[in-house]
């Protein structure tokens, strides 16, 4: 009986402590749930008006906020899971810091742009998409957002006011980004509120959004502001090759679901309740982000034990796999982790408190996207150790983290600033881990590394277009991909070469420690990377950044010859050579493209002897000769392997002797081809 | 079972009997094969041979050196590449057809056939094996297309499964169907080329129904014998590979050739012995028994003589091989 009683006590002072723990964690995000009903009366454009946005820190290992916080979100959304339809209110606090009055507010509206005649599709249908064909467009593959009604507290319902606006190309069938003139300007530093409901149809997942069969994902989903950035709104039309932009804030989303649903989101989960109605409703919250993105689907299989000891403080790992891909679950986290400590030691801490990777649905076009703590990675139930796919898509949508999310760009101007620079970083990372031969692939005695693959990317597209391309301008869906990733990626490779590769990575940790959240522009990023190594680098950026001249040297001709050349000798068959004999050597090398570089060449020599020799690279071409009792063997530009933006990798040298080696070895792969292919005709035909 | 087994065991008997069949088409597929890759090695020695950078591709495989140099356009389109050894691969396909009666003739001889027999039969039987090609075609290429068509149709269902397997799986057990099929039709000409060599016979469309027939009659021996050939065909082939990848040392071209070509020679035995299984079919259940014409006695009440079979072939020369009766 007293043992009973004593179990009673302890069972109440646990329920207790844990109620109190729970009640003390969500205390900080609790104000911002509550904040609108408080403030929507009191709602003010003046300075020093009742509006504010929160600085809590529930979702970040640190005290205080880490960035300047413009926008607060307070979503209310209702996901309908037969319809797929989302229901929702949304309560957007924004700080004016932008130091003068404003007087209208852009939004993006991005699931409009699944419109058939929308900026986004017909690009898409123009220049190709990585998801989707267009061949044929089918009614479940539309998207919308609607705004039901739009209000600025203190300023009254402004619905009606409403105008749709086309930046970027005035395509009046576009109604991705929608303006609203405020009757009173808000001042500089005032708060203002905007009360919005909205009404979304998801579209069958399109450019990672959307639904596939019992899957969704939200991303795009919501009303979302644009930024004031470097004098004016920049607030662009969805683009069928570009993605966003955004300020950071405070998010605080309540999502209700159908109770059978397993949901994930960005942020942290401070609340999950069960409704009457058979639904859940899941409260995040999170700090110093500018993007927030959903998911749910019945069938995932929730793995969240893992956690990671970062820098700031423990982040705890969440992966919602697919049933299919359970056994991945370790490949999973193991390539997080990796990538985490690789991050943080190379670059900066990891600041949030969570890390939610997502297994989208398998046959949507829902892999290989970021959102602010939250990414998706790309596997299928067949996903062999030595194809390493799964690895870098993971890699890639992790390091977007800090090259988007912390570090967040423009990336509807400036693509490659997310895009390139964490495929760069990419490439070192998954070097590091994989081996830099072997980074994408190593099985059967077959391999193949990430930065070569990258190059492979630039070199289809070399002379399209520049790197500092606005995101939309590129020529084709192709050069968007060679270009942004690729050729990026393969430059900096190349500036690693130039500087060196511990500067590189100084410049590296130097401009994400100073950039993190804001919004740095192309010249920030190459400033600090010319402040960092001493050195004035435009000559290479002018070239290479902002231009689009291609690189391709080559030795072009290699001889020697006996000084003695005209004396008669002894000369045929099996005749010996003359050991004393003075050879005349040259080496010609040439500059066939238009991109200019110094570069170096090795010359071997018949006896062993290596000489390297500098060259400027800026006439067409130059040579070099010797006289030695030896001939030239080979000469290679580049023997360091320094230069990866080279268009063609194959006549960077010149052996004197052929090597018929890597002929012969290709060949017997080709005849076993055609003779395999031969005997499977004769099989079945005859 | 055991009948299975003296099908399988008599049809390879007839293959290791005439080994030097095998040698030739191997041969001849090799011949045709260096021709069709001419192409790609002209190329391949223009832009690698001088190259330190395509030596990554003798110690390892890189990979990324090989899409390199699919890219460089002095290398040419692939469909440059291509194209030829697909005709080359068409004229073996033609060549098979060519010599094929040869062989049925071979395999049903109790002797080595003399050459002059072999093309002989090749000459006398090449239209008839023309005419049965193209009816195959038509009938194969129908069928293969609706089957594949169904195959399609339920693919792109399953792939709004759930279960993500399932149209793997799917695909997996269609193909699997589609291959019964196509070597049930397989089967059926055949006995129909076997019955158009052995039998002489003129009238393609007799022996068309005449495969048919027996087809139809002892399908489940003669697929179970096909399809063991097809597993040992896909066992060599997965062997060699194996031992390609894993016993020759990367840079070894003469190891890699052999090993390439020893699997290739050893694929040539199951579809030979597929044939060599029709063969053996034929002689014992299509081959028709011919009445020896008898001088009648007259007024004679002595009984009938009983019927006897003798071979349908040419006669071979007396010394080395008398005729003898089939069973």
């Amino acid at each position: 009986m007293q043992i009973r009683w004593k179990l009673v006590v302890l069972v109440v002072a646990v329920v207790f402590g844990v109620t109190s723990l729970i009640s003390r964690e969500t205390a900080s995000a609790a104000p911002q749930a509550a904040a609108p009903a408080k403030t929507a009366s009191a709602a003010s454009a003046e300075p020093g008006g009742a509006l504010s946005i929160p600085d809590t820190t529930l979702a970040i290992n640190s005290p205080t906020p880490m960035s300047q916080r413009v926008v607060h979100y307070e979503i209310d959304a209702r996901y309908d899971a037969v319809k797929h339809t989302v229901e929702a209110t949304e309560i957007l606090t924004y700080h004016n810091l932008t130091g003068q009055a404003l007087d209208h507010f852009p939004f993006h509206l991005y699931l409009n742009g699944f419109q058939p005649k929308a900026t986004w599709v017909s690009e898409a249908k123009l220049v190709g998409n990585r998801d989707t064909s267009y061949a044929k467009w089918e009614e479940k593959e539309y998207g919308s957002e609607e705004i039901k009604s739009f209000e600025v507290v203190g300023q009254g319902d402004l619905t009606k006011d409403l105008q749709y606006i086309q930046p970027d190309d005035g395509n009046k069938d576009d109604k991705s980004v929608v303006d609203v003139h405020v009757p009173k300007p808000i001042a500089p530093g005032a708060y203002v509120q905007f009360k919005i409901a909205f009404h979304d149809q998801m579209p069958e997942t399109q450019a990672r959004t959307g639904w596939k069969r019992d899957f969704v994902l939200g991303g795009q989903w919501f009303p979302k502001v644009g930024v004031w950035w470097q004098g004016a709104w920049n607030c662009h039309q969805f683009h069928a090759m570009t993605e966003f932009f955004a300020d950071f804030g405070v998010y605080d989303v309540k999502l209700t679901v159908p109770q059978n649903e397993v949901v994930g989101a960005s942020g942290v989960l401070v609340e999950e309740k069960s409704n009457p109605d058979n639904t859940n409703t899941f409260t995040y919250h999170g700090d110093d982000i500018h993007d927030f993105a959903w998911t749910a689907s019945p069938r995932y299989k929730v793995k969240d034990d893992g956690v990671f000891q970062g820098q700031m403080g423990p982040v705890k790992l969440r992966f919602l796999l697919q049933p299919a891909h359970w056994d991945q679950a370790e490949r999973h986290e193991r390539i997080i982790k990796q990538t985490l400590e690789h991050f943080e030691k190379w670059y900066g801490p990891y600041p949030y408190k969570t890390l939610t990777v997502v297994d989208p649905e398998p046959g949507s076009a829902a892999g290989g996207m970021e959102y602010p703590t939250f990414i998706t990675g790309d596997t299928s139930w067949w996903a062999p150790g030595g194809i390493h796919l799964l690895e870098l898509v993971l890699e890639h949508e992790f390091g977007h983290q800090y090259w988007y999310g912390m570090v967040a760009t423009n990336e509807f101007e400036d693509a490659w600033m997310d895009e390139g620079i964490n495929s760069y970083t990419e490439v070192k990372v998954l070097d590091s881990i994989l081996g830099k031969d072997t980074s994408i692939l190593n099985m059967a005695g077959i391999t193949a590394g990430e930065r070569e693959l990258q190059r492979l990317g630039y070199i289809s597209v070399a002379d399209l277009d520049p790197i500092a391309q606005k995101g939309y301008d590129y020529a084709t869906y192709n050069s968007y991909g060679g270009i942004t990733y690729g050729k990026t990626a393969s430059v900096l490779l190349t500036l690693e070469g130039i500087i060196g590769e511990d500067t590189m990575a100084k410049a590296m940790h130097t401009y994400f420690m100073k950039y993190r959240f804001t919004h740095p522009t192309k010249e920030d990023f190459l400033k600090t990377i010319e402040e960092v190594a001493g050195k004035d680098l435009r000559w290479y950026f002018n070239q290479a950044v902002y231009g689009s001249k291609v690189m391709d040297y080559e030795v072009m001709r290699v001889d020697s010859f006996p000084v003695n050349w005209y004396e008669k000798k002894e000369m045929g068959f099996g005749k010996k050579e003359d050991k004393n004999a003075v050879y005349r050597s040259t080496v010609w090398l040439h500059r066939k493209e238009d991109f200019t570089m110094p570069v170096e060449v090795e010359i071997r020599f018949s006896n062993g002897e290596k000489i390297r020799e500098h060259w400027d690279g800026q006439s067409r071409w130059t040579k070099f000769s010797y006289e030695k009792k030896a001939k030239v063997e080979s000469a290679e530009l580049d023997p360091d392997h320094k230069i990866q933006i080279d268009r063609n990798n194959f006549n960077n040298s010149y052996v004197v002797e052929a090597n018929p080696k890597p002929t012969h070895k290709l060949s017997t792969y080709w005849l076993f081809l055609t003779q395999w292919v031969s005997q499977v005709l004769a099989w079945w035909a005859v | 079972m055991s009948e299975n087994k003296s099908l399988l065991s008599g049809g390879l008997g007839m293959v290791m009997r005439n080994k030097r069949y095998i040698f030739w088409f191997w041969l001849l597929n090799l011949t045709l094969a260096e021709f069709g890759s001419a192409a790609f090695r002209k190329s391949a020695h223009a832009i690698l041979d001088h190259s330190a950078y395509a030596d990554r591709l003798v110690h390892g495989f890189d990979f990324s050196v090989m899409l390199e140099l699919f890219a460089r356009p002095e290398f040419g389109p692939m469909a440059a590449m291509s194209t030829p050894a697909l005709y080359f691969a068409f004229l073996f396909f033609l060549a098979t057809a060519i010599f094929l009666p040869g062989v049925f003739q071979g395999y049903a001889s109790t002797y080595r056939l003399p050459r002059a027999d072999f093309f002989r039969a090749c000459g006398t039987n090449l239209w008839r094996f023309i005419r049965l090609m193209i009816i195959a075609a038509i009938v194969m290429g129908i069928v293969a297309g609706i089957l594949f068509a169904i195959s399609g149709a339920i693919g792109k269902k399953a792939v709004e499964s759930t279960n993500e397997k399932l149209p793997f799986e799917l695909q997996m057990t269609g193909l699997a169907v589609i291959f019964l099929i196509m070597t049930t039709l397989r089967i059926w000409f055949d006995l129909a080329e076997a019955d158009i060599v052995l039998n002489d016979q003129r009238a393609v469309r007799k022996s068309i129904w005449a495969g048919l027939r027996h087809t139809l009659r002892g399908l489940l021996r003669l697929l179970t014998s096909y399809v063991v050939a097809t597993i040992v065909a896909a066992i060599m082939l997965v062997g060699g590979l194996w031992v390609w990848m894993r016993l020759v040392a990367p840079e070894s071209i003469f190891g890699a050739f052999m090993v390439a070509q020893l699997t290739l020679f050893l694929l040539l035995i199951p579809r030979f012995w597929q044939r060599g299984v029709a063969v053996s079919y034929w002689q014992q259940k299509m081959m028709v028994p011919v009445v020896a014409a008898q001088p009648i006695a007259p007024q004679s009440a002595a009984p009938e003589p009983a019927p006897v079979a003798i071979e349908s072939m040419p006669a071979p020369p007396p010394p080395e091989a008398p005729p003898t009766l089939q069973s």
